[in-house]
């Protein structure tokens, strides 16, 4: 029954919003509401996870270890993101950017969005999966061409083509592992357990196959290198708390969906092969977004590559399996924390310097003191520096790797090291220096401070001190995936 | 019944084939779009016969479907695109006519190699067609990429998932009738965005050859 509210709630906000008229005070009231039921719900879903092992509706709904480990991502950095949409969309429409026919169509598309993420997550059926994260790019192609610019129609066309032909090729991987149960008169709605069950039936060659599209196409989802081009324009244009949700929460979605099938492949022909996949994948895309930020001029696409390279670490986790699995879960957490809290700073930069370019930002720690600290936290987090937790996860991945793939973990380390100098010199820069252009000092608003120090204090918090549920979550999902 | 002649099945495998090609080799935008209407009208038909023959309502109801989506709603939408926009020709390709040719032919030879005989286990009645669906899959891939239009680029992307439902209608990996519904609504929707974005590039860049967008190069 939770689970049906939980899909049913950002519905009922999005019909919600449609009917707003020209007040943005209901539609920051619906949105704020909906998140924080939105969030006490996935909390309960999480306790009871963590007290069964699963939470299910009807056996075509249901969550597990690692889907309440997501749902909670989801509702927590959508929180985050809701309640800094109300403050910064607030501002442009202040300044004449925006007007209020848009700020519906924004929130109407979040909930949709939301609503598609969380239906991934709680779906125990492939093909519904697949919807779901094809929903997620129909509700996020007008968001990305948002501000109607010529960059941000041509960013959204490539995220419309690039990901429809990825998820297409992902679906043909579907369908691929169907057969079994299909052949086994599997009726109705095939779920995971299902397949599980008719595992006996699989030729490993087709298994091999289908997980190769299934990588593919999922993987064009998630942001892996080579097929990662859409993403750094995509997440660049979009409006700042839709590139916090797009970051840190969308790409788990679609590495979900593929650790989902990865399973399956491990059964059928043992976790050798689908390692071997994650790791050339995992490591190509630490390497290649680290030397393209070193040379980055603009700071959302840095943001944007930087994902690239963490979902590349958690590729790699999970290609070198034992602990790397566990610490590539626990990275997933605090990426989605300190990607959001990066993003949404990045939001307040940019409403005060008018422009994503590094070189035009000087003096953003003075200009913005909360903003300024926040953005350095983030930095800090992201790129692994002691306490923040993420220097515990690479250091766990790589001392998982370091005996079978001394080379690979050789190199992950290289573009670990790459992608600190090249972030801390555009960090400095951007942060310290004199603010040349007179920018006015001082913060936007509330609402684009306080979710901001929300995702701090949770990110500081799970970084010195993992809670204990969050530690059997993944010990369970590390247990299953 | 058509879905029992295996003959007739393999008549219209290729057909769905050959379609993808001319896509390749056409270059009126018009002409394109009736290839995708008679390649979507073909998986209609193998949908329809295959409906016939089983006792429930809901697969007819779904070919039903799949005809009013493919073969009216979808060309619709992309012909009043091009009156709109009074769109003759298409853009161009990458490759010059050629060159395209002997990549589908080695993307044909492929699929026939012995790196995909093992997906004969998933049929042994429509074996020899297997390979020919993965073909159209590959060749459809290959026009999103070769070509520089933007309505080429959606009618190869429509024409990819008409490659993966005749390759599930042959390997018997059709999906029950309420997923299929829920996949059709997610192609309307696609379908609608996809057109309204390709008014948007038109209107940006005056065409819509999707090489005439270079802001995000120029950034």
């Amino acid at each position: 029954m939770l689970i049906l509210l939980l899909i049913v709630l950002p519905f009922t906000a999005s019909i919600l919003s449609f009917f707003v008229k020209k007040q943005m005070a209901k539609l920051s009231y619906v949105v704020s509401r909906a998140a924080v039921v939105e969030l006490i719900i996935a909390l309960v879903i999480t306790t009871l996870v963590v007290k069964d092992g699963t939470y299910q509706f009807i056996p075509y709904f249901s969550v597990d270890a690692l889907g309440a480990l997501i749902m909670m991502i989801v509702t927590v950095v959508g929180l985050a993101a809701s309640w800094y949409s109300s403050g910064y969309l607030a501002v442009e429409m202040s300044k004449g950017i925006i007007d209020f026919h848009k700020i519906k169509q924004y929130f109407v598309l979040l909930h949709l969005f939301i609503l598609a993420m969380l239906f991934a997550v709680c779906t125990t059926n492939p093909i519904l999966m697949w919807i779901a994260v094809e929903a997620t790019t129909l509700s996020t192609a007008f968001l990305i061409s948002f501000y109607n610019k010529p960059t941000a129609i041509e960013a959204a066309w490539k995220y419309l083509i690039i990901n429809s032909v990825g998820l297409l090729l992902g679906f043909f991987g579907t369908l691929l592992f169907l057969y079994p149960a299909l052949q086994a008169g599997q009726g109705g709605l095939i779920t995971w357990q299902s397949i599980w069950a008719n595992i006996t039936g699989f030729d490993p060659f087709v298994v091999k196959m289908a997980f190769i599209f299934i990588l593919v196409g999922y993987g064009t989802k998630m942001g892996l290198v080579p097929m990662h081009t859409w993403l750094p324009d995509a997440h660049s244009k979009a409006p700042v708390p839709i590139s916090s949700l797009l970051s840190g929460i969308l790409l788990n979605i679609a590495f979900f969906a593929i650790l989902r099938f990865k399973v399956v492949v491990d059964l059928v022909v043992g976790p050798l092969f689908a390692q071997q996949l994650l790791i050339f994948f995992g490591i190509i895309s630490i390497l290649v977004p680290a030397f393209i930020i070193l040379s980055q001029k603009n700071y959302k696409r840095l943001l944007a590559y930087s994902s690239i390279e963490h979902m590349g670490i958690m590729a790699l986790g999970f290609g070198f399996g034992g602990n790397g699995v566990f610490a590539a879960l626990l990275h997933m957490v605090y990426h989605s924390l300190a990607k959001s809290l990066l993003f949404l700073s990045s939001g307040n930069i940019f409403l005060k310097y008018s422009s994503t370019k590094i070189a035009n930002v000087k003096g953003a720690l003075s200009v913005l003191p909360i903003t300024g600290v926040a953005f350095i936290i983030g930095f800090l987090a992201i790129t692994g520096v002691p306490p923040f937790g993420i220097f515990l996860t690479e250091f766990t991945i790589l001392s998982a790797g370091i005996q079978q793939h001394p080379a690979v973990t050789v190199l992950a380390l290289f573009g670990l090291v790459l992608v600190f100098v090249g972030f801390f010199k555009h960090m400095v820069a951007m942060m310290f220096g004199d603010n040349e252009k007179q920018v006015t000092h001082g913060e936007a608003g509330k609402w684009t401070v306080l979710p901001i120090i929300m995702l701090i204090i949770i990110l500081v918090t799970v970084s010195l001190f993992i809670p204990a549920p969050l530690t059997l979550l993944i010990n369970s999902a590390t247990s299953v995936y | 019944m058509i879905s029992n002649s295996t003959q007739i099945l393999f008549f219209l495998q290729i057909l769905l084939f050959l379609l993808v090609i001319f896509m390749h080799l056409s270059r009126k935008s018009s002409s394109t779009i009736t290839l995708y209407l008679v390649q979507s009208l073909i998986v209609a038909v193998l949908l329809f016969s295959s409906a016939l023959q089983q006792p429930s309502w809901l697969p007819l109801f779904i070919a039903v479907l799949v005809f009013v989506l493919k073969v009216i709603v979808a060309p619709q939408f992309f012909y009043r695109l091009i009156r709109e926009h009074q769109i003759t020709f298409s853009a161009s390709t990458y490759l010059n006519a050629p060159v395209t040719l002997i990549i589908i032919a080695m993307l044909t030879a492929f699929t026939y190699s012995d790196l995909f005989k093992p997906l004969t286990v998933l049929t042994e009645q429509n074996v020899d067609m297997l390979p020919l669906a993965i073909a159209m899959l590959l060749i459809s891939v290959f026009l999103v990429i070769n070509r520089k239009g933007a309505l080429s680029q959606m009618i190869g992307i429509l024409s990819l998932e008409n490659a993966i439902v005749s390759f599930a209608f042959l390997a018997g990996l059709e999906q029950a009738p309420g997923l299929q519904v829920g996949i059709l609504f997610d192609i309307l929707v696609w379908v609608m965005i996809a057109t309204v974005f390709a008014t948007l590039v038109f209107r940006q860049v005056g065409s819509l050859d999707v090489t005439a967008m270079k802001n995000l190069k120029e950034e």
